[in-house]
């Protein structure tokens, strides 16, 4: 056993942390580096968090990762890694999937290092990217009770998105207790999808889920749904809550413990 | 025209008061334009090279041509134009204008002699010059205005410090002008190049509209908006004549030490010659208390526009091309779902920034003027 003291001199570091599969992150910047393009990555000793609005302030990104999760965290201040985004993908792209990576900061916050470890151990690289200063509004969130909450398939999800963006701009969800409608109306004609809530539950996975306390019908830009399809890979289901005139909440978790990842998108007021 | 330097000066004092923005994050916006200055530009500048396009009598209409083209494309991003236009100029003014009157006389006789010398490059570039906003290019713009169910005014003097009552008053969202005194008069976001911005080659050419947010501006000054003033006049506005030797960076430095006009015009006064005639207060009282339309008699109001009205205009009196004025009546008609979209700021709230210890603060601010934005260190 170390103690404290000794712990600390042993690494100059702010922060530092390892996660054992690189294919998280990169499942998470694949999800919002269209939508963002620089954010602050806040390192705190309760986990690391992103909070970044597009630039049309449109829509949100909230993604939580669990000190917890993370196989090792080590944070001895609250630190800011301002990133930008490309830059990050293109130093991701240089781990594979299964590699373990381990991230870190140091005192001075110019920079971060990024160390990827392959399974088994024989392959070490090392990046180092530099940090920017990132002047973002931080939105606070209110504790809100929805409406109405859907949980579907991510893919599912995703599909729906794809199959309607061809036929207009935005998208009329509807939540009922029987059913979820999404529909779509374009110049070339109209077009809608209609779930309904799974009687059997076989595989977990692919249930549809309504908790309703009562119905709403909102419209929403189908660009930024597509947009926030991108995070499917991260989980297999998806849960969408709504309320009247309020933002949407999308959430896809990262399993137990470990975090999610949110989007929040502005209604269409008609 | 406008403040002589401000802008530079902005952006090395205060680089966090000037942002660039996407064109089409301005859906759902009001947005107040200056007119006349805006349509000064299609007569001179769009036109450049060749000569102004024409109808069948002979008559410039490129200022409809641009004013129709552009706030159609603006629609369509679901903005919310409304043009303001200048009433009387303020007797101050009378001085400035007359330089630009002198000047035009000028460019019209080295036009003259160029045309007779037959040297074509140096009677583009005066007649250039020539180009003057007749009050029938006025009219003929309101008029379009009108018929496209776009809300315009006139303003009682300056058109920028109409627009800034607007802003003020939260009736719009920013006044889109080129000129900076804008927000010497109080407005309180200032967009330059939003209707440059508005064309679809200008994006491509990565011309983007660029705010300027009149508060960050003075907190970043450490400037009262009293203050603020005093330092546009001392700079040079389009009211006073520029005392000579002194910049931008002079005024700010003397602006900064004196707290004040007065005191700053009594250690210019050792070195430099004030002009005689120098009402700085009468400027003062202009752009504090200018005359405006109170915005509470102001109501601003989109319609529908009236489309056999603008086909009527531009196709038969002034043989613009029928397809694609129709075209472009289509955008339009549909520009209405654009500025639906809601924001998340009207729901969320933002959070007021955490001081953060200066000690660490150790990244460098970019600057905001370099083309591509090279944050890093």
């Amino acid at each position: 056993m170390v103690s404290k003291e000794e712990q600390n001199s042993l690494s100059s570091f702010q922060f530092e942390a390892r996660l054992t599969q690189a294919s998280l992150i990169k499942k998470i910047l694949e999800a919002i580096k269209d939508l963002v393009t620089d954010a602050n990555f806040d390192c705190s000793p309760e986990g690391l968090s992103l909070q970044a609005m597009d630039s049309s302030h449109v829509s949100l990104v909230s993604m939580v990762l669990h000190a917890q999760g993370f196989e090792m965290f080590r944070c001895q201040r609250a630190v800011s890694l301002g990133i930008n985004l490309a830059s990050l993908t293109k130093i991701l792209k240089c781990a594979g999937n299964d590699d373990s990576i381990t991230l870190r900061a140091d005192e001075k916050g110019d920079k971060a290092e990024f160390v990827f470890e392959s399974q088994s151990q024989d392959r070490l690289s090392e990046f180092e990217l530099k940090l920017m200063d990132i002047d973002s509004e931080h939105l606070g969130i209110p504790d809100t009770k929805y409406s109405a909450i859907v949980e579907m398939p991510s893919s599912e999800y995703r599909r729906i998105c794809s199959d309607l963006g061809v036929m207009g701009d935005t998208v009329r969800i509807s939540v009922s207790k029987e059913s979820v409608k999404f529909q779509v109306d374009g110049d070339i004609g109209k077009g809608s999808v209609c779930l309904h809530p799974s009687s059997v539950v076989d595989k977990p996975t692919e249930v549809v889920k309504i908790s309703l306390e009562e119905p709403v019908d909102m419209i929403f830009s189908i660009r930024y749904l597509n947009y926030f399809a991108k995070a499917a890979p991260l989980s297999d289901t998806v849960t969408l809550s709504l309320s009247k005139d309020f933002p949407l909440q999308i959430e896809f978790k990262f399993g137990e413990q470990m975090g999610y990842l949110r989007y929040y998108l502005a209604p269409k007021i008609d | 025209m406008g403040i002589k330097g401000l802008t530079k000066l902005l952006g090395d004092y205060a680089p966090s008061c000037v942002q660039q923005q996407e064109l089409k994050n301005y859906f759902g916006r009001k947005i107040a334009i200056d007119a006349s200055m805006n349509i000064y530009q299609f007569l001179s500048a769009v036109r450049a090279g060749a000569d102004n396009l024409r109808n069948e009598a002979g008559e410039v209409t490129s200022h409809l041509s641009g004013l129709f083209y552009r706030t159609t494309r603006l629609m369509e991003l679901g903005i919310m134009p409304c043009y303001v236009f200048d009433g009387k100029p303020p007797e101050l003014k009378s001085g400035e204008l007359s330089k630009r009157i002198e000047a035009r006389r000028q460019a019209e006789a080295s036009a003259a002699l160029a045309k007779e010398e037959g040297d074509v490059e140096a009677y583009e570039k005066f007649n250039r010059r020539v180009n003057k906003v007749s009050p029938e290019v006025i009219e003929q713009s309101k008029r379009l205005l009108r018929l496209m169910g776009i809300p315009i005014l006139e303003a009682p003097e300056e058109a920028e410090a109409q627009c800034a009552s607007l802003c003020k008053e939260n009736l719009v969202y920013a006044t889109a002008s080129e000129d900076m005194d804008s927000l010497t008069f109080g407005s309180s976001k200032v967009i330059r190049q939003l209707w440059v911005g508005a064309t679809s080659t200008a994006e491509k050419k990565g011309i983007h509209p660029l705010e300027f947010s009149l508060e960050k501006a003075l907190l970043e000054l450490n400037f009262s908006y009293e203050q603020f003033i005093d330092l546009c006049i001392l700079c040079g506005c389009d009211y006073l004549d520029s005392i000579r030797g002194i910049g931008p960076y002079k005024a700010f430095n003397l602006i900064r030490k004196h707290g004040n006009l007065e005191g700053a015009l009594e250690e210019i006064k050792e070195k430099h010659d004030v002009p005689d005639h120098f009402p700085y207060d009468k400027a003062r009282e202009l752009f504090l208390k200018p005359k405006v339309h109170s915005p509470s008699s102001v109501v601003l109001e989109w319609s529908p526009p009236d489309e056999q009205g603008i086909i009527q205009m531009l196709v038969h009196e002034s043989n613009f091309n029928e397809d694609n004025i129709r075209k472009a009546l289509k955008r339009l008609a549909h520009s209405k779902h654009a500025s639906s979209q809601g924001r998340l700021e009207n729901f969320f709230s933002i959070k007021p920034k955490e001081q953060q210890d200066p000690s660490t603060d150790k990244k460098r601010k970019a600057p905001v003027f370099s083309p591509k934005r090279n944050k890093r260190r």
